[in-house]
């Protein structure tokens, strides 16, 4: 256990260090970060000028799931995608047969292949995914207790799980088709977790739940973060994120076995 | 100038981007998300009323021409040009016997082709399933086509000039993210420009943004008329000056300013 949290503090030195060599890339990726917080606030207040509520949703909810979402997408943007990504792809590790010398490593993959890349940058977007989910919480009827921060801790972190799951599925996919992006097909998805499900029609609310867990990801975290699960909701999105992981840990495995490596 | 050159040029390009169809579909299909999710919350919010004078079809109709038109008018080329720059591609372009504009004419074109392929069959199948209101007249119809085409010069050459700053900066590819931002909140994707608040609205009136993609969709949808179309047809042309006047001054001085990296 002690040799992985060295390992991972080792990566994360490396990439910060890589990093820092782009200093004029930091403004840059600042300036993203601030333009697509703000496109996605304004969207959500000009919907909230023209109506009080949609289908129970206020502007406080709303901006709840739009916080969620940014925070997530900042934690999957400082590793989980930067490591994963670097498999997929034309010109990625299973296409050109480098994943050899990472398989070669006396470490488990899975782990090397969730945590190998970091970009610092994206601390930058935790602050201000953070910022935004902590202005929505002051904007809620009713301030969040302690029991509602507890089921909110609960469900994001069965929520980033099954973001996590999901991810590793796609890039288990990889093995079977290597130069196909699944993980493109998932970031066009993974958009509409931007708005609460409920806002979607019926049959979409259904598939956006549990097919292609972007419910999970961002409407229950905010909806436990204003009071409004229930144990059951908060149980069911913890097993099935737990039930993706299991899923997605054994589909990669499946495809690290049919992995045959690659030469010119 | 030598035009059957740059037809030869168009045609090869819209050839070898057909081979890589696959990943054109996957881009087309990231880029129909986000008006679509505005499409779901907005036509949920109107429910069985009306929400600012649209209807639930209403949302759908404008939503689904402008998904079209948004993904005729974007000019993912200019992306590519900064890179040329950069890169030292452009002592290529230079050497044909072609206006360089026709190295980017002949991806945007095989662009259009390729993405249409995947957007028209989606949209059309959104369109019989989620019943859009849309009520065009004649003379709608016959606006769209000059309101559709110029908003594809203004946003094409909005770019470009943009991307022709890499002549001098490295990062200027920064300012074309500006741009997607400013495109995605004032040009009618977050919401019909008529439901945009206070200065919000009053700016996006102004700026060249909404003459880039959702002009064209209001005047199909049957939102302006009369003065307003006129208004409105007046400064998209006079965008569309500007943006020429750059362009032109820009690319004669940058081509001077160019030195080509690499050996």
């Amino acid at each position: 256990m002690r040799a992985y949290a060295t390992l991972i503090g080792q990566f994360i030195r490396a990439s910060v260090q890589q990093e820092l060599a782009y200093r004029a890339n930091f403004l840059i990726s600042l300036m993203h970060s601030l333009l697509n917080a703000a496109t996605g606030v304004l969207g959500v207040a000009v919907l909230f000028g023209q109506v009080e509520t949609v289908r129970g949703w206020d502007l406080g909810a709303t901006l709840a799931v739009l916080g969620v979402y940014l925070t997530v997408g900042a934690l999957r943007d400082l590793v989980i995608s930067p490591s994963l990504d670097a498999l997929a792809g034309m010109d990625g590790e299973v296409w050109t047969g480098r994943l050899d010398f990472t398989l070669l490593r006396p470490v488990d993959i899975q782990f090397l292949a969730s945590v190998r890349h970091w970009r610092p940058f994206a601390l930058v977007d935790l602050v201000i995914g953070i910022g935004v989910l902590v202005a929505a919480a002051a904007r809620l009827d009713a301030a969040p207790g302690p029991g509602d921060l507890g089921a909110f801790l609960v469900a994001f972190g069965a929520g980033l799980l099954a973001l996590y799951a999901v991810l590793l599925a796609f890039i288990g996919l990889t093995f079977w088709s290597p130069g196909f992006l699944f993980s493109w097909v998932f970031s066009g998805l993974f958009q509409m977790a931007r708005y609460p499900v409920g806002l979607y029609p019926g049959w979409m609310r259904l598939a956006l739940t549990w097919v292609v867990p972007v419910g999970i990801i961002t409407t229950v975290p905010a909806q436990a973060l204003a009071g409004d699960v229930g144990p059951g909701l908060l149980a069911g999105s913890v097993i099935a994120a737990v039930g993706l992981f299991a899923g997605a840990t054994a589909l990669f495995r499946a495809g690290l076995r049919r992995y045959a490596s690659a030469s010119s | 100038m030598n035009h059957r050159g740059g037809w030869a040029l168009i045609r090869r390009t819209w050839a070898s981007w057909m081979q890589y169809r696959g990943f054109f579909f996957l881009l087309a299909f990231g880029w129909m998300i986000p008006p679509l999710v505005y499409l779901f919350v907005w036509s949920t919010a109107a429910g069985g009323a009306t929400v600012g004078g649209f209807s639930r079809g209403e949302f759908v109709a404008y939503y689904l021409v402008l998904i079209l038109v948004n993904q005729l008018t974007y000019a993912q080329t200019n992306w590519i040009v900064g890179d040329v720059i950069r890169g030292g591609g452009m002592s290529q372009w230079l050497l044909y016997p072609l206006a360089p504009a026709y190295h980017v004419l002949s991806s945007e074109l095989a662009g259009k082709v390729v993405y249409m392929i995947f957007v028209v069959p989606v949209t059309a199948v959104l369109a019989i399933t989620l019943k859009p209101e849309l009520h065009a007249s004649l003379a709608d119809v016959l606006a769209f086509v000059p309101a559709l085409i110029f908003a594809w010069m203004l946003r094409f050459l909005w770019g470009y000039w943009l991307a022709l700053l890499a002549f001098w900066s490295t990062r200027a590819d920064a300012l074309l993210a500006v741009q997607d931002a400013l495109v995605f909140l004032l040009a009618g994707q977050v919401a019909p420009v008529a439901l945009l608040p206070g200065v919000l609205g009053s700016a996006a009136e102004m700026l060249p943004f909404r003459y880039m993609v959702g002009f064209p969709v209001e005047v199909l949808t049957g939102q302006v008329s009369g003065t307003e179309l006129a208004t409105g047809f007046a400064l998209q042309v006079g965008w569309l000056a500007v943006a020429l006047g750059l362009t032109w001054i820009l690319w004669r001085r940058g081509v001077r300013h160019y030195a080509a990296v690499g050996g």
